[in-house]
């Protein structure tokens, strides 16, 4: 049985498939402007939901963990300077903020354990029910190097829309893969500042397990340039501590900013508290995840039909079966 | 009105008799000798041919708490004969035997062991030296002066409880102190903080200048700088009463028999480190005791780490600077398009776009 309506669709869909398509046709919704989130109401707690309770738990774990982390090992580090003897007063000396930096970085290690469990438990689950998505994961992709394109011609002002991103853009997607880079690096490096004397140890015990032309080249390099044990610790020491001054930066200055800071997100987003998302913010960045979301949340398609009606967005011709005589 | 007068008349009582009872009358308690009849006066003293002024003034009460509070005068000025006594030329000697008997020991007290092992470490003065080495070289007063020799305040163990056990038979007095003096010293290695054994070591080994007329080695010349830099010189940085100063590891429980490391009695020598890193890592191995304490990155010792350390620096500069960028681009392009930087209510694309 075939309808106008359909017809109407499949030639929408075709037309969508240019890149900077104003229109975005969603089935019983009509067209979709890109730029509808001008208009939407939103509630600042958040309207869709995004994080689910395990991922606002690690997040919550992870930031305590990290200001704590930071705080007693940038003065730590910075020991030189002014301020360190106070902060250090503020955990009870050195020898105590050296126990507090273990006992943070313990728990930090259990978020992350507790993350790749259900990342990769909540995947399978996902591929056993043939719901898995990699579109709507934080598996990269080539299209996010042409968002990021994309945007910043839009920044520039050389395209009139931003890009339609899926749930995770190309920005949470450089974050998330630099944490998990910073968290292994931090977690190697740290661990052998820790046990110096069982890293020693395997390091110099692993080289017997590279293949036998790899240590004919290079033990006489590395015999000549720097004993082995002693190259890793000191690449250790530079990694920590560099790999640690990167990450704060980054979240206090871009992280921070991007998530509380600009506008539309200011004075706070509650998305780490909530795990919800604001409706304006989704469909401006996450656009793509707003059609899924329409898909799968009743209401939010109503909403959807009633503010396209009312601005004038809707199915232009309300066409059904019985119609059909009359309309051609 | 009366209760304020009977206040006031109540506080001076209190205040005149405590001032009464702090103020010490028992300052002369080895001198047996009645030196202090001319050394009390603070501003005794002389003007060398120098020109330079030379206070002779012995604080009594100061003395009385030091270490040789029982140790009288003339035990190490032993060169004075009569009274009044000729301009005194000689130094103190550390060696000398003085009048007094420790416990359950047939001879007089003296300092002559550790300063027989002084004197054969690294810093003890030797015949070949070079006139501006056995100069630059300290002696047992350099590094010990005396108020240093003050008694020691342990606050970090619950002494009292244990002290009020020896009290039952021990005079108070003695007991406190001789059980804050052994216990100090069974606790840590010196009686000074780590904070002050670094900076004493760096009084000398901090200057430049010195060490570039001692001729020392690159790794000696850098020593200070590179263990500042390490974590057991921040640790103690900050005041980490666990971590490593410099006698830890180079001395052992003499303190005072500090050798070069090429020595073969030297803690710091390859084959002695693993006995040293025991003291706190308990998992000393072979290949641990290779890694380097005064790690110092170099461009001709340790190209590859010099490098990293360039290229990790170069990165963070680019990641920032980046993002930032990208950050602040985007923001000026979504309040072009009519974002207002307000508390949200329902919307926050209030503005008309400016596109």
């Amino acid at each position: 049985m075939t309808t106008s309506s359909e017809a109407i669709a499949i030639k929408s869909k075709d037309t969508s498939i240019a890149e900077d398509d104003y229109f975005t046709y969603v089935d019983g919704l009509g067209n979709i402007p890109r730029d509808i989130y001008r208009h939407v109401e939103s509630d600042p707690l958040g309207d869709l939901p995004r994080y689910s309770i395990h991922i606002v738990i690690q997040h919550f774990l992870v930031f305590t963990t990290f200001i704590v982390l930071a705080a007693t090992g940038m003065t730590l580090h910075f020991s030189d300077l002014f301020w360190a003897p106070y902060v250090i007063s503020l955990f009870g000396g050195a020898d105590m903020a050296r126990l507090i930096h273990r006992i943070a970085a313990a728990v930090m290690v259990f978020a992350a354990v507790y993350h790749l469990f259900t990342i990769i438990g909540g995947s399978l689950l996902k591929l056993l029910k043939g719901e898995f998505d990699y579109k709507r994961t934080q598996i990269p992709r080539i299209k996010d190097v042409h968002d990021l394109i994309h945007d910043i011609k839009y920044f520039l002002g050389f395209k009139d829309y931003r890009p339609k991103m899926d749930k995770f853009m190309y920005k949470q997607k450089l974050h998330y893969l630099a944490i998990l880079w910073g968290n292994a690096v931090l977690i190697f490096a740290g661990s052998s500042l820790l046990f110096p004397e069982i890293t020693a140890r395997i390091y110099s015990e692993a080289v017997k397990f590279l293949p036998e032309i790899l240590v004919k080249v290079f033990s006489e390099t590395i015999a000549n340039l720097w004993p082995l044990p002693a190259f890793f610790q000191d690449f250790a020491r530079l990694m920590h501590v560099d790999e640690a001054i990167m990450a704060l930066i980054v979240v206090a200055f871009w992280h921070l900013t991007n998530v509380h800071l600009v506008p539309g997100r200011f004075p706070l987003q509650w998305t780490f508290l909530t795990g919800r998302i604001t409706r304006e913010h989704q469909i401006e960045e996450h656009f793509l995840e707003y059609i899924n979301n329409l898909d799968e949340i009743p209401e939010e398609k109503a909403y959807m039909r009633k503010l396209l009606e009312e601005k004038g967005f809707g199915l232009r011709v309300k066409v059904s079966v019985e119609d059909l005589p009359r309309v051609y | 009105m009366e209760a304020t007068k009977k206040y006031l008349t109540f506080s001076i009582y209190v205040a005149v008799v405590f001032i009464v009872l702090t103020s010490g009358f028992r300052a002369e308690a080895a001198d047996k000798e009645n030196c202090l009849m001319c050394h009390k006066y603070r501003f005794i003293g002389r003007i060398d041919k120098n020109g330079k002024r030379i206070n002779y003034n012995v604080d009594g009460h100061m003395y009385t708490k030091s270490v040789h509070r029982n140790v009288s005068c003339r035990d190490c000025h032993t060169n004075i004969k009569k009274l009044p006594h000729d301009p005194v030329t000689e130094e103190v000697n550390c060696a000398n035997q003085c009048h007094v008997k420790p416990p359950f020991a047939e001879e007089n007290f003296s300092h002559k062991k550790i300063i027989d092992s002084y004197n054969e470490s690294v810093h003890g003065v030797k015949s070949e030296d070079s006139p501006e080495l056995q100069k630059a070289k300290p002696y047992c007063k350099f590094c010990h002066l005396n108020p240093i020799y003050t008694r020691v305040d342990e606050k970090r163990i619950a002494y009292e409880e244990t002290l009020a056990r020896c009290q039952n038979c021990h005079q108070k007095n003695g007991v406190t102190q001789a059980y804050k003096h052994m216990t100090h010293r069974l606790r840590h290695k010196t009686s000074r903080s780590p904070q002050e054994i670094v900076s004493l070591c760096s009084k000398c080994h901090q200057d430049v200048d010195l060490m570039k007329t001692l001729k020392v080695s690159d790794v000696s010349m850098t020593a200070v700088e590179t263990y500042n830099h390490s974590i057991h010189g921040k640790a103690v940085a900050l005041g980490s009463q666990e971590a490593a100063d410099c006698i830890s590891c180079h001395a052992s429980n003499t303190l005072h028999d500090i050798y070069k490391k090429d020595h073969a009695t030297a803690t710091v020598n390859k084959d002695n480190l693993k006995t040293t890193c025991k003291q706190c890592h308990k998992n000393t191995n072979d290949r641990f005791i290779e890694i380097a304490v005064h790690s110092r990155i170099d461009r001709n010792e340790k190209p590859a780490l010099f490098f990293a350390s360039f290229g990790l620096k170069l990165a963070l500069f680019a990641t920032v600077f980046g993002l930032l960028g990208l950050l602040s681009l985007e923001t000026y392009a979504r309040k072009k398009n009519g974002l207002k930087w307000q508390i949200r209510r329902g919307t926050t694309w209030r503005g008309e776009s400016k596109r």
